[in-house]
């Protein structure tokens, strides 16, 4: 279990970001493939196979989510982004067609929160995109409900594998009110205990003083 | 909340002991208590009752649902309806622990009963988990909670909160719009 | 890649999820701002040379070491304000005096904050009720005053209301207020043996 006074700052809740959400700031580190539409003057040293001076138009990169939102423009042509894979039609297809075989872990693993960023770009296909996020969470709902609120006391890695983050997030949800409902059941809840947090240190120190 | 603030509520229902010292009425902030006649059956917290059991000062009279009859109509009934149905104690999964551990010799047949009260929760909560599911497929924005307890509601809050954060998220995305004007975020 | 270095410490945080507080990173927090200041220095010539000069084609260039200011600026906000909730956690867990270990990695205005935060915490109790209101104690509804508890390393001496004191041997046990082993139990220095 989670410490108990240590509260992360959550991810936002709509189509922005929290600004202190170390998940959201990770999120937006996540690179997209790019192509520059006009020349960046100074900075070829950020683009490796380039020996020149400047960053020309036409370059191809792969860019943090971040500075692709920051340096595109609908006006100005600054940048075009292009859709990763998994959000394109082949892989809608596959989604629409049944979500829960898809290992989200592997496509993403920020499949959903990826997603939702990507509708910032102006693309004539968003509102198929958008639809098919919805579903494909829709659509594997119920079996994230159920492992999560099924599996107790047994080991959850092979549960969680193909989850994407957002669905880690459900399932440690949904594990701690079963782990709070059984350890009531078994009457511990009434014990108390020592904190995890202040054990967690003392097994780094362990292992700080071994070699 | 945490299971064991639902059932620090759960002591404070009512229950009827016969005790077997006499005090007179004591008066405090919650309410007045007793007075107290030996053999004569008076209404106490549950957590004075259990209190006074622990101590050998009274035996406990279980509430008139906790009975295996009265609990294999219900457990019959909760299995055909659809819907939740009324359950005979707000708290009757914490009264049937706290009382079956603590005064299981006063009460008759106390392990059908913890059975049977079990199977009633696991219906019900087979039941929370079909309606989320269909709650969530649906796209539904609101849902009555009619005829369900606190310690249900408990056991799937944190999750469906976060879920139905989830699909908000993911919904608005969906309107149009919304992604006009300049990004804020680095 | 600009802001590499302040993503690293980002997943510094990110890599200790249960609230622990790795040691304050200097170093790195020392790297960012440097890099911060070579894009601002670089930004400010670009856009004098624009000016001047009416060189537009510089405009996305200037963009882009912009974004990355904005961009070190956030990692480097975030890193100290998730620290800070790490620190306020350990008033909670250790208690107002933290172990040696601990304090190690907090830095002096760490260390100011939580001080502080401490005062704040004991002010607001000491304004609660008639004579004040320990809300540290009895996170869970306590059952029952006194409980068993069995000392899980040598603490030495403990002294109780009464006056009386007791030595707190490694394995031996106690019947004790639980009001007064409560912290202790969450330090993991007793342990609670259930009844």
């Amino acid at each position: 279990m989670d410490s108990q006074s240590y509260f992360p700052v959550p991810p936002g809740v709509g189509m922005e970001e929290n600004f202190f959400s170390l998940d959201d700031i990770l999120l937006s580190q996540e690179r997209l493939p790019t192509r520059t539409e006009c020349a960046f003057p100074r900075l070829g040293f950020l683009e490796k196979s380039a020996d020149s001076q400047d960053i020309p138009e036409g370059t191809k990169m792969e860019l943090p989510l971040w500075l692709s939102k920051g340096l595109y423009e609908k006006k100005r042509r600054v940048l075009s982004v292009e859709l990763p894979k998994v959000y394109r039609e082949g892989w809608r297809t596959v989604f629409n067609a049944d979500p829960t075989v898809v290992d989200l872990h592997k496509m993403g693993p920020y499949y959903y929160g990826l997603g939702s960023q990507m509708l910032h770009f102006d693309n004539p296909e968003n509102p198929e995109i958008a639809q098919t996020l919805l579903q494909t969470f829709i659509g594997r709902f119920r079996r994230t409900m159920d492992s999560s609120q099924n599996a107790y006391n047994e080991d959850t890695s092979a549960l969680v594998e193909r989850l994407d983050c957002l669905e880690k997030e459900l399932f440690k949800s949904g594990q701690s009110g079963l782990n709070g409902f059984q350890s009531w059941e078994k009457g511990r809840t009434s014990q108390l205990t020592a904190s995890t947090l202040v054990l967690n240190y003392r097994k780094r120190k362990i292992a700080d003083v071994q070699p | 909340m945490d299971p064991s603030e639902v059932e620090f509520l759960a002591e404070k229902e009512m229950v009827k002991i016969i005790p077997n010292f006499s005090l007179d009425k004591i008066y405090l902030i919650g309410g007045d208590l007793g007075p107290f006649n030996p053999g004569l059956p008076v209404d106490v917290p549950v957590w004075l009752a259990l209190n006074l059991k622990q101590r050998q000062k009274c035996r406990v009279i279980p509430p008139e649902w906790m009975d295996v009859e009265k609990l294999e109509e219900m457990r019959e009934l909760e299995r055909k309806e659809e819907a939740f149905t009324p359950v005979p104690s707000p708290y009757y999964m914490e009264l049937t622990k706290l009382l079956l551990n603590h005064a299981s010799d006063n009460i008759p047949k106390a392990d059908e009963i913890r059975t049977l009260v079990k199977d009633i929760w696991d219906t019900r909560i087979a039941k929370l988990r079909l309606s989320a599911d269909s709650f969530i497929s649906q796209q539904e924005a609101h849902a009555k909670l009619d005829n369900l307890t606190l310690m249900e509601i408990n056991t799937i809050r944190a999750f469906f909160l976060d879920s139905l954060n989830c699909m908000y998220k993911l919904r608005s995305n969906l309107q149009p719009g919304s992604a006009t004007g300049q990004f804020t975020d680095f | 890649m600009f802001c590499e270095k302040a993503i690293e410490l980002v997943r510094e945080l990110q890599r200790l999820r249960d609230g622990q507080l790795p040691a304050f990173n200097e170093e790195t927090l020392r790297q960012v701002l440097q890099e911060m200041e070579h894009l601002y220095e670089q930004n400010q010539n670009d856009v004098n040379e624009a000016k001047s000069e009416g060189r537009a084609d510089l405009i996305p260039s200037i963009k882009l070491r912009h974004c990355s200011l904005l961009r070190n600026q956030r990692c480097l906000t975030a890193y100290l304000y998730d620290r800070l909730m790490r620190i306020r956690a350990l008033r909670w867990e250790y208690g107002s005096v933290l172990p040696a270990n601990v304090r190690f990695h907090m830095c002096a205005e760490e260390l100011q904050w939580f001080s502080q935060y401490k005062k704040s915490l004991a002010t607001f109790m000491r304004s609660l009720g008639g004579d004040g209101l320990d809300i540290t104690q009895d996170v869970k509804p306590p059952k029952s005053l006194y409980i068993q508890v069995r000392c899980v390393k040598d603490h030495g001496e403990f002294e109780m209301d009464d006056g009386t004191v007791i030595l707190l041997k490694k394995n031996s046990q106690h019947f004790l207020p639980r009001w007064k082993c409560e912290q202790l139990i969450r330090q993991g220095i007793l342990e609670h043996v259930a009844s």
